[in-house]
């Protein structure tokens, strides 16, 4: 069911409602995030998408769109490269980078695309299978 | 690969995972007491990894302690 090398690709759009479900729950309102002209100030097109909002559709990935549910999630890490507006269009691009069938613990490789094919962010996850 | 030499490779190993320098283990180091199962688990992960073997769970269900991970070790990398 889990094979190194094995390649999963899934597509997001930061939408409105992820946007502001984000703010509504976690509360983070700084002002990059939420001010368009201080955004610009800062060098941005507009205002810069919490870099977390990755990390929820990271955990979609991991809890729903893996052959198995039985999952859980060790370790994670996120190295972002370039910023994320509103309404852009992701493809998250996850590879099985090494699968430790002894402890059933399973190795992503991950990145991010924007609609400009431009990479976004990347990093590794580490599950285990429970 | 000596045993010896194993044991400076799983420290380093050891060292890293558990985030402190000056965590040693040796071959009468057990698990559980020291660490716990979500370490053991980057561990034996980690350890795979450094000296290019695959183990099975009845292999690590089989060691006692450190030591038997050792011989382990050895006897794969021997081949």
């Amino acid at each position: 069911m889990i094979e190194k090398g094995t390649e999963y690709k899934i597509p997001f759009q930061v939408t409105e409602e992820i946007y502001d479900g984000f703010i509504k729950i976690f509360r983070d309102k700084n002002p990059l995030h939420t001010d368009d002209n201080f955004a610009k100030e800062k060098g941005f097109t507009s205002k810069v998408m919490q870099g977390n909002i990755l990390n929820g559709f990271l955990s979609y990935f991991i809890g729903e769109c893996l052959p198995l549910k039985n999952v859980i999630i060790f370790s994670q890490e996120i190295k972002y490269s370039l910023p994320v507006y509103l309404n852009d269009n992701l493809e998250l691009i996850a590879v099985v980078e090494d699968w430790f069938q002894s402890v059933k613990m399973v190795v992503f490789k991950f990145h991010f695309l924007n609609q400009h094919n431009k990479k976004i962010a990347k990093g590794k996850i580490s599950i285990g299978i429970i | 690969m000596e045993i010896s030499q194993i044991l400076a490779d799983v420290n380093i190993i050891f060292k890293d995972i558990m985030d402190n320098d000056d965590f040693e283990v040796n071959e009468s180091s057990t698990a559980g007491d020291e660490w716990d199962s979500l370490t053991n688990i980057e561990l034996v992960a980690a350890i795979e990894k450094h000296f290019n073997i695959r183990v099975t769970s009845a292999e690590i269900a089989s060691w006692a302690n450190v030591g038997d991970m050792l011989q382990s070790i050895k006897s794969k990398t021997d081949k």
